[in-house]
């Protein structure tokens, strides 16, 4: 407390200096007037008082503290002389604080994306209140929510302070000569009071138009009415979708949201006669916002209840419906949270190590500099005082890498963003204050670490000037913790390689595994399209979608086309559940299969082989599905020795099987081919997939694509043209990021251990010069001694690899889900990593070594 | 640090005597424990009158010894108005200056009867 007052003062003389010019004023003043009293003149007495007084200059530096400002000085003299100490040696400090820049930056730019991503609440009013609904079905894996279940809940709920809905669709911009796709997510009635979100610029949709039939507005978002101009004078226009007009009522500022690509808003009228069934799949992702005080658990049983009473009263369809609720973050970044932890955990690694490194340089330098704390304990200096300054040598090395940090941060989350396009909020990571708070404490600890042994021994040492005086009696010391630390750095730099491995290998796993389809030379593409479109005559879209496939596939250069409603090779399926319409023996296991809906020549541009049966053909009309497609799994898990073609599945109705297919992975290389059930309908969606297998590369026949289609419908945009290789690899880039970022990591620490290796067996050749030059003279072979030498290392390093062996067998654990077609303690890659950890370190000793053994040694002998 | 005394007919300044280190801030504790709570000038004025004019705190003095013991935590200050309407600080003692006037008060009754009994030795 007292202590503190005093750095207080110290810090800010001026304010104490006028409080003690007013004290003496007031002491003169009193003395003044007893003068007065005694008979003196008043000029006369305010001098003698004065006088007595003595000089006010002298008082005041006297009554300040001098201790603190002592204590502050030496810092200063301290940190003055570090940093000249620092400057003499340009090479030695450049490669500390560069290798301390590298570290601190790689740390601090991971962090500040942990805590953009992972930390830091989603930028709504009280988002810790906001979750996201699901529905659950034990039939299907469809999450979304019928919408007057939707209202149900809201209605009936106690525990929320609203629930709402959105889903998203694609529709087309006829206001230029150029039709433009725009993507519109629709939103059921308080959806911005439950985000808390207001509009920019205009109003939010009225009550009324949320009623069906009411006439249409949207909201823009601002990415769309920047793109457009940015015109003040938008609210209040309006914009032509399908050859209507529609009302412009607002601009809506960019949010976090789950499609971040929407482009305007529109109400859902909720008592449309179309959105009143109970009965089928539901529409909207639902959002609510709980009460305050009220837990995700009470939530959770609450609407439990809710959907227990719903389900009494309508059996039929409610039955066997449950409730999911999930903290909204938690959707949004749970994916992320394994990677960026990983991530951050080695990146720390590294630190640690690169930190155990300058604490092995500085506790060299401070072994070379100890005739110099010699004679600074001969003239008077304290342990303290040397302490600190040699403290304050890791200290501005710490403050020097921390400050050049802070660029390699910002290129470093430049490099995360650009590794992982697919991660999260990742808009929102930005070097802040709280990175750079971070950075700065993390460069405090690191000067702690690095400084704190070394000033501690060179503190203890030059007990006396004989001692490092350079005799030729000399002692050598054995440097144990210098080789402590080099064993530390080797068990770190062996864990975090382990890890690197492990994702290697993963990754190396994957890339050879068979994946049943062809994903080479595929384009992907969407054209435009939505429910509803060309009056609600479902028929037509079938035959636009048939007709888009058979123009595509007349083109040159391409071989075949198809379309499917998910993308193969990308993880997210659809379980469902399918009955044979023929029957089965009761016992047999339930029918659950990955569903999905393909167009016939699916298999043909895939490449996956017809097994047996034929192909299944393409339906001419609305009807929909009729035929369908079981894969190999499918019909041995489920019928193993049974000809199952010819007779029919029922998810909804029975359709029949023509044939068998290869197995395929359809949900990710990282995942076995599960049992699947391919219907046959190339128009499942308005807006399927639509996959082109070209006949070189597969980007350079979209320009020809993008012209036939225009051709075939000039008001029709096509988008999201990307190679399906590329679409795949973007949906692994998290795995990716981590398996580059690790790698890089782990080779960095191995070139930071053979520099430890490098620096201590020379600095310790250095010492023991003499003693190599003697054995040598007194007939010792040069290959002994370089063995000899060798064999230390080696056996430090042998330790090292000991202990970060059990570290890699604690910590790759935590990576097993991660991995694929190896395990995490896999003996091959362990010792893998312990040979090249061993043979780095042991290249970088040999230098050393082989200079020491070629010394000429009456020459060393005769040196002093 | 320093109290000067002065001769019975002594003026300040003629026959100055730096005795006893460390008197002042006992006499300072003491006068602020008996006083409650005083500003620099009455302190000074309390120590000239209360010893008969025999012990004259020196001014340049008495300011340093009060920062220093204000920062040990002995004393606390406050700026205040005097009857004078003069702006002024006033010191008082804390439970830890209390503390410390009754370590000096006993280290002071020791080295006075310490000084005595030298003195009486024949």
């Amino acid at each position: 407390m007292t202590w503190m007052r005093r750095l207080w003062n110290a810090l800010r003389p001026g304010k104490v200096e006028r409080d003690i010019d007013r004290e003496l004023a007031f002491h003169v003043a009193e003395r003044a007037d007893e003068l007065r009293a005694g008979g003196v003149s008043a000029d006369e007495a305010v001098r003698d008082a004065r006088r007595q007084l003595g000089n006010f200059v002298v008082q005041r530096e006297r009554a300040r503290d001098v201790n603190v400002s002592a204590w502050l000085d030496a810092l200063l003299r301290n940190i003055r002389l570090a940093a000249r100490t620092l400057i003499r040696t340009p090479a030695f400090s450049a490669s500390v604080i560069v290798t301390l820049a590298l570290g601190i930056g790689a740390n601090g730019a991971v962090f500040s994306a942990i805590d953009a991503i992972l930390l830091r609440p989603l930028p709504f009013h009280d988002a810790d209140r906001l979750v996201r609904l699901s529905e659950i079905r034990t039939a299907s894996a469809f999450t979304n929510i019928v919408p007057v279940r939707l209202d149900d809940w809201n209605r009936l709920n106690t525990t929320f302070e609203a629930i709402s809905g959105y889903f998203t669709d694609d529709v087309v911009d006829t206001t230029s000569d150029l039709p433009e796709r725009i993507r519109r997510a629709v939103v059921t009635p308080g959806f911005f009071d439950v985000l808390r979100i207001a509009p920019e610029r205009g109003r939010r949709f009225t009550e009324a138009e949320h009623q069906f039939g009411s006439a249409p507005a949207i909201l823009l978002s601002e990415r769309l009415w920047r793109a457009r101009g940015a015109d003040p004078a938008a609210p209040g226009t309006t914009i032509r979708s399908a050859g209507m007009p529609v009302t412009i009522v607002g601009v809506m500022p960019m949010f976090p949201f789950a499609d971040p690509s929407v482009d305007v808003w529109a109400p859902m009228p909720v008592n449309a006669p179309y959105a009143q069934s109970r009965a089928g799949g539901g529409w909207f992702t639902g959002i609510g916002r709980l009460k305050p005080g009220v837990t995700l658990e009470q939530a959770r049983e609450d609407l439990k209840s809710v959907q227990a009473r719903l389900a009494m009263q309508f059996p039929d369809t409610d039955r066997d419906v449950a409730v999911r609720i999930e903290p909204l973050k938690e959707t949004v970044v749970g994916g992320a949270r394994r990677s960026l932890w990983l991530v951050f955990g080695a990146v720390s690694v590294l630190l640690l190590i690169a930190c155990t490194n300058i604490a092995a340089l500085l506790l060299s330098r401070a072994t070379q500099r100890e005739h110099e704390v010699s004679v600074r304990f001969a003239l008077g200096a304290s342990r303290t005082a040397v302490c600190g300054q040699l403290l304050a040598e890791a200290g501005v090395l710490g403050l020097a890498g921390a400050a050049l940090g802070v660029p390699v941060a910002l290129a470093a989350a430049r490099v995360i963003q650009g590794l992982a396009p697919d991660l999260p909020r990742l808009d929102e990571v930005t070097i802040g204050a709280r990175s750079l708070l971070y950075t700065t404490a993390a460069a405090a600890v690191v000067a702690i670490l690095c400084g704190l042994m070394p000033a501690v021994r060179g503190a203890r040492g030059g007990k006396s000037l004989s001692r490092s005086g350079g005799g030729g009696a000399q002692v050598v010391p054995r440097h144990s913790v210098q080789w402590l630390l080099v064993g530390v750095q080797v068990a770190l730099s062996v864990a975090l390689a382990a890890g690197a491995a492990l994702l290697l290998r993963t990754s190396d796993a994957l890339s050879r595994v068979e994946q049943g389809f062809d994903a080479s030379r595929v384009l992907t593409l969407h054209v435009t399209g939505r429910f509803g479109e060309d009056g609600g005559d479902y028929g037509r879209v079938v035959q636009r979608i048939n007709a888009t496939l058979d123009a595509i596939v007349a083109l040159p250069g391409v071989r075949a086309a198809a379309t499917t409603t998910m993308l193969p090779g990308i993880p997210g399926g659809q379980q469902q559940e399918f009955h044979l319409v023929e029957g089965r023996a009761g016992m047999e296991a339930r029918l659950i299969a990955e569903s999905r809906t393909v167009s016939p020549s699916y298999f043909d541009t895939m490449g996956i082989p017809l097994l047996s049966g034929e192909l299944c053909r393409r339906p001419g009309d609305a009807s929909g599905v009729t035929e369908v497609m079981v894969n190999r799994s499918f019909a041995d898990r489920y019928f193993p020795g049974r000809s199952i073609v010819g007779l029919h599945l029922a998810a909804s109705t029975p359709d029949r099987i023509t044939g068998i297919v290869g197995d395929a992975r359809e949900l990710g290389s990282d995942r076995d081919p599960v049992p699947t059930v391919y219907s046959c309908f190339s128009a499942a969606i308005p807006v399927p997939w639509f996959l082109v297998r070209t006949d070189g590369d597969p980007l350079s026949a979209a320009g020809a694509i993008r012209v036939r289609l225009k051709q075939l419908e000039p008001f029709r945009p096509v988008y999201d043209i990307a190679p399906l290789e590329r679409q795949i690899a973007d949906a692994y880039s998290q795995s990716h990021m981590r398996t580059v970022l690790l790698t890089l990591f782990a080779v960095t620490a191995l070139g930071l251990v053979s520099a430890g290796v490098y620096g201590t067996l020379s600095y310790a050749v250095s010492l023991r010069r003499r003693e190599v030059a003697l054995h040598l003279a007194l007939g010792a072979l040069r290959r002994t001694v370089v063995q000899r030498l060798l064999g230390t290392t080696l056996r430090v390093v042998g330790m090292g690899c000991a202990g970060g062996l059990i570290l890699a067998l604690m910590f790759t654990h935590s990576l097993s889900a991660m991995l694929y077609g190896v395990s995490p303690s896999d003996p091959a890659t362990l010792a893998g990593v312990i040979a090249i950890v061993v043979v780095v370190a042991a290249t970088a000793a040999l230098i050393p070594a082989a200079r020491a053994a070629f010394v000429q040694p009456m020459r060393v002998l005769r040196e002093d | 640090m320093k109290v000067r005394w002065t001769g019975r007919r002594g003026n300040v300044g003629t026959q100055k005597n730096d005795i006893l280190q460390g008197t002042l801030v006992l006499l300072i504790l003491k006068t602020l424990h008996s006083n409650g709570r005083l500003h620099g000038y009455a302190i000074t004025s309390h120590i000239h009158r209360v010893s008969s004019d025999l012990l004259r705190v020196e001014e340049g003095s008495l300011y340093p010894a009060l920062h220093r013991m204000e920062q040990h935590g002995w004393l606390r200050s406050e700026w205040g108005i005097t009857e004078k309407n003069r702006e002024a600080r006033f010191y008082a003692l804390t439970a830890r200056g209390r503390r410390e006037l009754a370590q000096e008060e006993a280290s002071w009754a020791k080295l006075t009867e310490g000084v005595g009994r030298v003195l009486r030795f024949v």
